[in-house]
């Protein structure tokens, strides 16, 4: 159950102070300590993957003879042999139209995408591992690829996985009662296509792992990289036949993240399994073509959309399909992320009846998973709609979503998706965005028409943002899982506090961010506070860092634990003070202070005198009382919270060469109670700046025989700092009273809103030439392609 | 196997180094200066620029030999022995200029030889398009660019500390 929200911080609290990051000081003195950074034990082994060079093939008879001759290798290891070591995945959620699907550590007989890890050779060096890995040999038995939903749902396709028939994994189907019939009185109906290209994650930090088998104590120590160590141990061990407590998962600092560190990779198991049999450390670290082939890719979806609409703009009915080109393997629930899209396509518009199909196909890619702001895909698919209507109609974009926007009195809203929204503040964030791009003065430029020969294009896109997902969305969802997190604050004698939780920070600041949290409730300085991240078994179980949760459901609970402490710490001090009773007295900055009149005065104790008490004083303490002073807590939050934002983008194309500059971006977010400004501010750069490069140029291509053709940084285009703007960023926060402190999650919706207002911005450009870019990204050439009537869709 | 002698961060070191060893392998693990990073293998994301006799490079395609003989900084190298930092690195802490860290070091070595090759000073516009060579997945690069503008002003000596950030 959720749990009700706690007090809210005293003015001058740590929250909300903008405070410097705690963890950048070593980061910039290159004293960081990430995975390839590990002092190795001395007999440590060198992993490297042999990969598979095609798109689906028999793995024949594997010939390791001349690499394990190579002086320096240890072993070779296969599918058959890993897969003895390490069980299946094996996915088979409760939800409807799901079929059951398994994923093994390493395929012992059909690799099925370029990339798959076919096997495992340790040596002494990384080096010589590389050269062995060359003279293998496989006797290769080339399938039938499929590269796309076409062919993955044409008659008599092969199958990617021979127990998915028809190589659709997934089927969901849902709509409100009233759907034909709201169709039916609509005045117009609309038919949208939308669709977005693969990408990935690209952490400029490659993954990898040092795996530590202890012979004599059986137990596995793994440093790997993950947002959610409890979880990955509790895979990890599951899938390696160990007790949860053999096996201790270690994160150091994480070189980004966005969703591809959360569960664990096949080859984090490989190597497990390898030190495990050995008897000897094994470090893997990829190189960046592996990542970008066979780590996990992301966002490969289409929309068709059936919009129907009155004369005046307002949306009265809403269906819309999405296909999603999954890959090969299923890592996750195959449909959560095209169900989560879904239910967030109503934005905050008042459409009331709406229906969506899933259909979820494999295919021979690498397999797909979340990425920041897995549901990027929503926002803009509502504000495109909203821009051809008004098109159609000839009727102005931004009047069109305020005809469709619901207003503050809506509030609490129940969306035709089923999601109930409090506390967000569209219409005022769309206000903003409009008055400070200079809207009308945008549409006035364009009316006049330039003399450049440029088309000027001015793209909004409103975001409702989904996040912090409590226990309560885990259920209704069917998703197995829980979204509380336990946390555990412990007052050493000398009055230093120690912060823990599951989550992992992949950059964004939670050494501090916690500390200012924890510091609040307990009542102390964030400097009185270390936050112990990353360390199974440091912290109590917890759910990790995904779903923009970590502020609220982390931050929240410290908070909650440290204002617990707080209240027994003050019941301390009113015995020492010689007081009847703790009533009047709080702890600011770590010292007691006593309500005199109408305010406080130090009353000559601070948090050492009672921590000392607690631990090594415990008959002094109030009858009953636990001595020392720790408190483990878990705080479940709501089921969602909603952070609004509003964004803007205005480009210029050249139509003579496609060529496109992001001239101007503005964005209003609602992000509820920011913990510190400072990394709100860069997490908001964060988040668009990634949804506009996926926007402008990334692309992770394959072509039509399922062979990858973005395999490096000079294939996989990510933007430099040429290629974004200077952003404009204006925080209307409000405090969420659902929880502590008003804290809602955030950081995912600038993916959202940029990808969005970038696509409306390109589209608002081109219908000047009668044309549409139905999918990004909006490169030169598909710019160029679509106005000379190829990519894009010709209007008619 | 062939060596190779090279002064790094003012230490002079010879180590052993096959023929294929790159600069980036020698500094992180034969010098243990694991500071500089790895994240591309062809030069295109500049998380492993060091300064090779005051010239930045990309440490992943500068061979070990490439360097036999050659003065070499790194990020470890920046700071004063007294843990005061180099202005590039206060920039890079005030301004909020790194989320992960990961291209961090790479980042703040290209832009102290962009700043140093351009006494006269550079726009926004300059600054971005003087990053061509680095990428950055976390920021943005709003705040780098914003770091690097400020670091700017005190490396030239037209400001005695680093402007303090506004939100």
């Amino acid at each position: 159950m959720p749990s009700p929200p706690p007090p809210p911080p005293l003015p001058g609290s740590p929250i909300g102070r903008a405070l410097p990051r705690r963890e950048d000081r070593r980061l910039l003195l290159g004293r960081g300590r990430f995975h390839d950074d590990l002092e190795l034990p001395g007999d440590t082994l060198h992993a490297v993957f042999l990969r598979s060079p095609h798109a689906h093939a028999r793995i024949g008879a594997i010939d390791s003879t001349a690499a394990r001759a190579l002086p320096g290798v240890i072993a070779v290891l296969t599918g058959a042999e890993i897969n003895a070591l390490v069980a299946p995945l094996k996915i088979a959620p409760p939800i409807p139209g799901h079929l059951p699907v398994e994923t093994p550590a390493m395929p012992a007989e059909t690799a099925r995408l370029v990339g798959d890890p076919v096997a495992l050779v340790l040596a002494e060096r990384r080096s010589i591992a590389e050269d062995a890995a060359e003279l293998i040999t496989i006797a290769w038995e080339a399938l039938p690829a499929i590269a796309s939903v076409a062919q993955a749902s044409a008659p008599g396709a092969a199958l990617v996985d021979p127990t998915v028939p028809g190589n659709r994994v997934a089927r969901q189907r849902v709509a409100t009662p009233g759907l034909d019939a709201a169709f039916a009185r609509a005045e117009r109906i609309l038919e949208i296509p939308f669709a977005q290209q693969r990408q990935t994650h690209a952490p400029i930090e490659p993954r990898g792992c040092l795996a530590i088998w202890d012979v004599g104590r059986e137990h596995l120590t793994l440093h790997v990289g993950t947002q959610a160590p409890h979880p990955y141990r509790t895979a990890l061990a599951a899938r390696l036949g160990l007790r949860e407590w053999q096996a201790t998962v270690i994160a150091p600092d994480m070189g980004g993240g966005f969703g591809q560190k959360i569960i664990p990779a096949r080859e984090d198991l490989c190597c497990a399994a390898a030190a495990r049999l050995l008897g000897r450390p094994v470090r893997w670290r990829e190189g960046r073509s592996e990542n970008l082939a066979a780590s996990l890719h992301a966002r490969e979806e289409s929309i068709a959309a059936r919009v129907g609409f009155g004369g005046d703009g307002r949306l009265v009915a809403l269906d819309v399909t999405i296909t999603v080109d999954s890959g090969g393997w299923c890592l996750f629930p195959a449909d959560y992320i095209a169900r989560m899209i879904c239910i967030i396509i109503p934005g905050a518009t008042r459409l009331r009846e709406y229906g969506y199909t899933t259909e979820i196909w494999l295919t021979n890619k690498c397999p797909s998973g979340p990425m920041r702001a897995p549901m990027a895909m929503a926002a803009w698919v509502t504000e495109g709609i909203l821009d051809e209507v008004a098109r159609v109609l000839g009727l102005d974009p931004l009047e069109v979503r305020r005809r469709n926007m619901i207003a503050q009195t809506d509030l609490p809203w129940v969306s035709a998706a089923g999601q109930r929204y409090e506390a967000i503040t569209p219409r005022a964030t769309l206000d903003a965005v409009a008055e400070a791009i200079g809207y009308d003065a945008i549409r006035a430029q364009q009316r006049a028409g330039g003399t450049t020969g440029k088309l000027l294009g001015l793209g909004l896109c409103t975001v409702i943002e989904s996040n912090t997902y409590g226990s309560a969305f885990y259920r209704a969802a069917g998703i197995p899982g829980s979204g509380h997190e336990a946390v555990a604050v412990r007052v050493e004698p000398s009055g230093a506090v120690l912060a823990s939780c599951g989550l992992m920070g992949s950059g964004q600041g939670y050494e501090t961010t916690l500390a200012q949290t924890t510091a609040a409730g307990l009542g102390c300085r964030p400097d009185d506070v270390l936050v112990q991240l990353g360390h199974t078994d440091i912290a109590p179980y917890g759910m990790g860092s995904r779903g923009a949760r970590g502020a609220t459901a982390g931050g929240g609970g410290l908070y909650i634990a440290g204002l617990r402490l707080q209240a027994k710490m003050l019941q301390i001090a009113a015995v020492l003070l010689g007081r009847n009773s703790a009533d009047g007295l709080v702890l600011r900055e770590g010292r007691v202070l006593a309500a005199t009149g109408g305010g406080f005065t130090d009353a000559g104790i601070g948090i050492p005198e009672i921590a000392r008490t607690a631990h090594l004083d415990p008959l002094r303490l109030p009858a009953g009382m636990m001595p020392g002073l720790h408190e483990i807590y878990a705080y479940d939050p709501p089921d969602l919270t909603f952070t609004d934002s509003a964004h803007a983008a205005l480009v210029e194309i050249d139509p003579e060469s496609g060529a496109i500059a992001l001239l101007r971006y503005v964005a209003a977010e609602n992000a509820g109670q920011a913990i510190n400004p400072i990394i709100v501010e860069g997490q908001g750069h964060g988040a668009i700046s990634l949804g506009l490069s996926g926007a402008l140029m990334e692309h992770l291509a394959y072509d039509e025989d399922g062979q990858l053709l973005a395999g490096s940084f000079m294939d996989y285009a990510l933007a430099r700092a040429g290629d974004i703007p200077p952003l404009q960023l204006m925080h209307m926060n409000i405090p969420d009273p659902r929880t502590p402190a008003g804290i809602k999650g955030m950081s995912e919706g600038g993916t959202m809103g940029a990808a969005g207002a970038l696509m409306n911005a390109v589209n608002d450009a081109l219908a000047q030439s009668g044309v549409r870019l139905d999918k990004p990204p909006a490169t030169p050439a598909r710019i160029w392609a679509a106005l000379q009537g190829g990519a894009g869709l010709r209007r008619t | 196997m062939p060596q190779v002698t090279l002064t790094v961060n003012g230490k002079t070191s010879t180590v052993e180094v096959e023929g294929r060893t790159l600069l980036v392998e020698l500094l992180r693990e034969k010098l243990r200066l694991t500071g500089t990073h790895v994240g591309c293998d062809t030069s295109q994301c500049g998380a492993c620029v060091v300064h090779m006799n005051g010239e930045s490079v990309k440490a992943c395609t500068t061979l070990a030999l490439q360097a036999d003989g050659a003065s070499i900084t790194t990020i470890e190298g920046l700071a004063k022995a007294d843990g005061t930092l180099h202005p590039m690195q206060e920039a890079f802490r005030e301004y909020h200029a790194l989320q992960c860290g990961f291209c961090t070091p790479g980042m703040v070595m290209s832009a102290i030889d962009l700043v140093q090759k351009h006494p006269e000073g550079l726009s926004e516009k300059e600054i971005r398009e003087g990053l061509e060579g680095n990428l950055c997945r976390c920021t943005g690069y709003h705040n780098i660019v914003k770091a690097i503008d400020a670091a700017q002003a005190v490396m030239h000596g037209k400001a005695a500390s680093i402007a303090p950030a506004t939100v």
